[in-house]
């Protein structure tokens, strides 16, 4: 009987929830099946699939180099990521004097927006006055300023290496707190059956920690794919399309076309992706049990 | 010997990376601080000065009288306090409630159900909110702003809460109900003391997250008097290229009080995230 309070203490949530994320997502998938233009809503109907036609046989924006894009920004993002995460983490394992404010320092970012970095990191790799520009000046590795954001090839590594930057902390957070749950005695036994540093981490502290590194990678690859903030702050796409993902080009459907439907059809072929990736990751992962 | 000599390089490479790591993590941050305290004409000159030859305060004045962000700080903090407030109440409702849920399918789909509204990309919701809100007259209205914010952040913070109460035994409850509390007054006055850093950990990250939150507040505001930080930010973008004296005043501006919050809530952010988001 008691569960009936519980439940009446959990409506306000629930109704925050449905009202402001549930209702308008069920719309949105509804509009992406409506020809919605803020120009022209006199004659509002459903299209069917017109406007994922229309998406994928863009003349202007080409689909497939778009998923490509984005392709490339997962997987290189999430890697180095990972990696560098994962150093750090066990970098910060053993106590040092300071450690404390060390790791709020190298953490800091974990509270900064999207938005705000890729601001940051545009003025760092700008093309005049940069900061890396004038490293390289210096050490004598170019003549004059390059464009880092306005040379296609540079743009799409120069959005992922701040992204990079922004994921670290998340990764390092995580795993350390992981770290640190292993229990001593799983090394000390593996000391005494001879494992050296290497093999104590992927024979011991790997598979010890392993359903957190299975959802925080799950977990970081829908934001990476969801977030378009950095990329929106530092090239919004260009130049000619060469850092455009889905995300970044569903908010320019939205923003400068006002094209409704067709960014709304973005969104569903994004949370498709999402989803069927969610569920082939958690199939190929489900032996060790992630929860999350 | 030799195992000494290894433990010694060992150390030296551990200290070498730590020092790269943090050199990486605070460059841009030190980047935009020097920046916002140069004058015009040093921002633009190459090669570059590390640091000003006089410091000056300019771009900071210039940010507060020329562009209002004053005005646009406060917007922010009222909204960003008050939503994270309200996210913080009703999580505490529902986390306790969920923790203590008996019927274990139904707290599965609860669960469930919350962790889904994660995936969901703001973009697909943007356009039907603003639709939505249109229709009841809510564009331009900061509250109708902060109930957005409050359901964006409640899913994650009622989960955070959940793995806090999980830690409290029931026990604790019936006791104070054998003294003569009822559920509510239980909880109000045994379970969330005990609670407290766990509470603070969830306003923490759910301010944060507000704090920094740009496209449904484009969205949704359309008078620039009402304008959040980081939408001032990005008008700073669209008029006429962006002037970095300005821009990086603005961002240090913006940074601080996530720097605040993020400083003082620091351990009970990275227990609540652990304990919350991700179990290990």
């Amino acid at each position: 009987m008691r569960n009936k309070w519980y439940l009446l203490m959990m409506v306000p949530a629930f109704l925050f929830i449905l009202a402001f994320l549930y209702i308008p997502l069920v719309r949105g998938v509804v509009m992406a099946f409506q020809n919605y233009n803020m120009f022209d809503l006199t004659n509002l109907h459903f299209i069917g699939l017109d406007n994922f036609k229309a998406i994928i046989t863009d003349p202007y924006t080409d689909f497939w180099q778009i998923m490509w894009n984005t392709l490339i920004w997962l997987v290189f993002s999430l890697i180095f990521q990972f990696l560098l995460g994962f150093t750090l983490a066990l970098l910060l394992k053993k106590p040092f004097m300071g450690r404390g404010i060390y790791s709020g320092l190298v953490f800091y970012a974990w509270a900064l927006s999207g938005f705000a970095i890729g601001l940051i990191w545009s003025w760092l790799f700008n093309g005049q006055f940069g900061l890396f520009n004038d490293f390289l000046v210096r050490l004598g590795l170019i003549d004059t300023p390059i464009g880092f954001l306005s040379t296609p090839g540079l743009a799409m590594v120069s959005v992922i290496i701040t992204n990079i930057w922004y994921g670290v902390p998340f990764f390092g957070i995580m795993l350390l707190a992981a770290l640190q749950s292993v229990p001593n005695e799983l090394y000390e036994a593996s000391v005494l059956d001879g494992c050296g540093a290497v093999k104590q981490l992927f024979y011991v502290t790997i598979p010890y920690i392993k359903p957190t590194i299975i959802s925080t990678i799950l977990l970081r690859t829908m934001w990476i794919v969801n977030y378009p903030d950095i990329i929106y702050a530092m090239t919004n796409g260009g130049p000619v399309n060469s850092t455009n993902i889905l995300a970044t080009q569903m908010i320019n459907e939205v923003f400068k076309q006002y094209d409704y439907g067709q960014g709304s059809a973005f969104g569903v072929i994004i949370m498709l992706i999402l989803f069927i990736y969610s569920v082939i990751y958690l199939k190929l992962t489900r032996s060790s049990e992630a929860d999350i | 010997m030799i195992n000494r000599k290894k433990k010694i390089a060992a150390k030296i490479a551990r200290f070498i990376l730590l020092a790269i790591f943090l050199i990486a993590a605070i460059l841009p941050l030190f980047w935009i601080f020097v920046t916002s305290i140069k004058d015009g004409t040093e921002i633009y000159t190459f090669p570059l000065k590390y640091w000003p030859d006089k410091p000056s305060l300019n771009s900071y004045r210039e940010l507060f009288s020329f562009s209002d962000f004053g005005t646009y700080f406060r917007n922010s903090l009222v909204i960003s306090l008050s939503a994270a407030f309200g996210a913080m109440v009703i999580s505490i409702l529902s986390g306790f409630a969920l923790s203590r849920f008996t019927n274990k399918r139904a707290k599965g789909a609860i669960e469930l159900g919350m962790y889904f509204t994660q995936t969901i990309p703001t973009f697909i919701i943007m356009v039907p909110i603003f639709t939505i809100f249109s229709s009841l007259g809510w564009i331009n209205s900061r509250i109708a702003l902060g109930f957005v914010y409050v359901a964006t952040v409640v899913a994650f913070c009622t989960i955070m809460g959940k793995s806090f109460f999980d830690r409290i035994p029931a026990s604790l409850e019936e006791a104070a109900k054998i003294d003569g509390c009822n559920l509510f007054q239980a909880l109000v006055k045994v379970i969330l003391p005990v609670t407290l850093p766990g509470m603070a950990a969830i306003f923490c990250f759910a301010f944060i997250n507000i704090w920094n939150e740009l496209f449904i507040a484009v969205t949704v505001l359309s008078s620039s008097s009402k304008m959040t930080v980081p939408v001032a930010l990005n008008s700073f973008i669209s008029k006429t290229g962006i002037s970095w004296g300005v821009m990086s005043a603005g961002i240090i501006v913006a940074l601080l009080p996530t720097m605040i919050v993020f400083g003082i809530g620091q351990k009970y952010i990275v227990a609540g995230l652990t304990d919350g988001g991700v179990k290990g």
